[in-house]
């Protein structure tokens, strides 16, 4: 992974050629209208589990410093499109990712790419919150530790439970247990500790599906501070959260071939508020209006 | 409730987007408000030449109008609002009807004016209508202030003070009806024309007032739907 000051060299040299625009899929994979920098660029993304293909011929381009949501019913494949951001389906032996996936026109894939950079620099939050059985202090600071942090680390928890919306709720409490937190303030742990490697991405993955209403709101209210400061990919279940919190909407779809495999393609990706208005396509309308899924 | 929530809530976003809706209808108001004004001084001064100006500053209004209705109805979609706050948004769209209608109006006054060529020089219809043009606007302004104060008592109050209005255009019929012989069929038709529309203005302004009393306590003054009343 190249370092940030050469981010800004492959991006800035990094036109797209004309052969690329016209080898454009039937599937519109930039909102119109919409000037925005790139952050992730991905073309003709299929993931197969062995023999299982997940998801099929995906096109997008993720705008910085803005929240997409991956909308879509149960094996469309959202949630594997999202662990492609940051190679989490390395971590599964049988998965395989075929296709481009460019961070700042960098592969994601390349050999020479390291992972665990990848993912310190895209930093994931997961459905259910899962603290480490530490303090809220350590769980904060482990990260920026073990990736050899040389700052002041007290000044570092501080500035990411800030960030995450939690310090006030915590700030006597450091050294408490994390299991002592509610989900809530578990999961905004959870957002701290991704926070706290300074990564530019953070990826959400049904972030809120096992929090109450009030939580929910809560870490909803904080994504929308949050994308000040970083690019968000939220995979979510609510339609509803999706229309709330994002300014983009990739909506998927599931379909089934003969041999009763189902697969995984994007059927239409927009600004949120079409999506919510006047989707283009059919099946999305018929998705987003509870007329199936 | 649009104006009333609590420093720490948790929806700050959304109430962020409600009222920058709301200070939307106080701004797309105040550009119709200086509309009727502006139609008012080339009607009741003779200014001929404010006619294009009075055509001209309706094209900022109706798109304000454009851009407001669909943040309202992107709010609606896409914020699931419930109560006051839906109250708020499905009134918006009526009080900006009743804007975009009023801005309307105040260009069909300068429209007559320019079909006349200037309006019949008579002085005492032209005081009677320089104390309706001030009478509407007044009563305009109420309607706008409603939006910003969110007043609970705002049908009642802005229907009140219509009265004075409708009491100003009977006088104004009375006399475009005495002078009829002196200024000509086609000018009576026109001052009568304008009249209505002024009084239409004001109208719009009342709507306005109940649609925000519905806004904050859920009920149309007299319990009856502002669109019941309402005649066109």
């Amino acid at each position: 992974m190249s370092e940030s000051g050469d981010h800004v060299t492959t991006r800035a040299t990094e036109q797209p050629a004309p052969a690329d625009e016209t080898s454009a899929e039937a599937v519109e994979t930039h909102p119109p209208h919409s000037p925005v920098t790139p952050i992730f660029r991905v073309r003709d993304l299929n993931v197969f589990y062995a023999d299982f293909h997940a998801v099929k011929d995906v096109n997008l381009i993720i705008a910085e410093n803005e929240i997409t949501a991956l909308i879509g019913p149960s094996g469309c494949g959202k949630s594997t499109v999202l662990r492609c951001f940051n190679r989490m389906n390395d971590l599964i032996d049988i998965a395989r990712v075929v296709g481009d996936v460019r961070y700042h026109g960098t592969d994601l894939y390349a050999e020479d790419v390291d992972p665990v950079e990848v993912r310190r620099r895209i930093g994931m939050v997961f459905q259910k919150p899962n603290p480490f059985p530490k303090s809220i202090y350590d769980n904060v600071a482990f990260g920026p530790k073990i990736s050899g942090f040389k700052g002041n680390l007290d000044e570092l928890v501080e500035s990411s439970l800030t960030k995450a919306a939690l310090f006030d709720e915590v700030k006597d409490k450091l050294g408490d247990s994390a299991y002592a937190l509610s989900g809530g303030q578990q999961q905004r742990l959870c957002i701290a500790r991704a926070i706290a490697t300074s990564p530019d991405v953070l990826l959400m993955d049904e972030p809120c599906s096992a929090l109450d209403p009030i939580a929910t709101m809560r870490i909803e209210e904080l994504m929308q501070n949050l994308k000040q400061d970083y690019t968000i990919l939220i995979v979510t279940h609510n339609m509803q959260q999706a229309a709330r919190v994002s300014d983009k909407t990739a909506f998927f779809n599931v379909e089934v071939d003969e041999g009763g495999q189902r697969t995984g393609h994007l059927v239409e990706f927009d600004e949120t508020g079409k999506i919510f208005t006047n989707p283009a396509q059919p099946a999305t309308e018929d998705y987003i209006t509870g007329r199936f899924g | 409730m649009v104006l009333e929530h609590p420093q720490d809530e948790t929806r700050h976003h959304f109430t962020e987007i409600l009222h920058e809706i709301q200070h939307g209808l106080v701004r797309m108001g105040s550009l119709v408000e200086e509309n009727v004004l502006r139609a008012g001084s080339a009607m009741v001064e003779g200014r001929i030449g404010l006619v294009e100006m009075v055509r001209n500053a309706d094209e900022p209004i109706n798109e304000m109008y454009a851009r407001l209705e669909r943040q309202t109805f992107e709010t609606l979609a896409r914020q699931q609002p419930v109560a006051g706050d839906l109250r708020f948004l499905v009134a918006t769209t009526r009080i900006l009807y009743e804007l975009e209608r009023s801005g309307d109006l105040a260009v069909n006054c300068v429209k007559v004016l320019d079909r006349l060529h200037g309006l019949p020089e008579h002085p005492e219809l032209n005081a009677t209508l320089r104390q309706l043009v001030a009478a509407t606007v007044k009563v305009f302004r109420m309607g706008i202030d409603a939006i910003a104060d969110m007043t609970d008592d705002a049908g009642v109050v802005i229907e009140q003070a219509d009265d004075e209005v409708d009491d100003l255009v009977s006088e104004y019929y009375t006399t475009i009806a005495q002078v009829s012989g002196d200024i000509g069929l086609d000018a009576g038709i026109g001052l009568s024309r304008i009249g209505r529309f002024l009084e239409r203005i004001a109208d719009h302004a009342v709507n306005i007032g109940e649609n925000v009393q519905y806004i904050v306590t859920a009920e149309f003054p007299g319990d009856t739907h502002a669109a019941l009343t309402d005649e066109d």
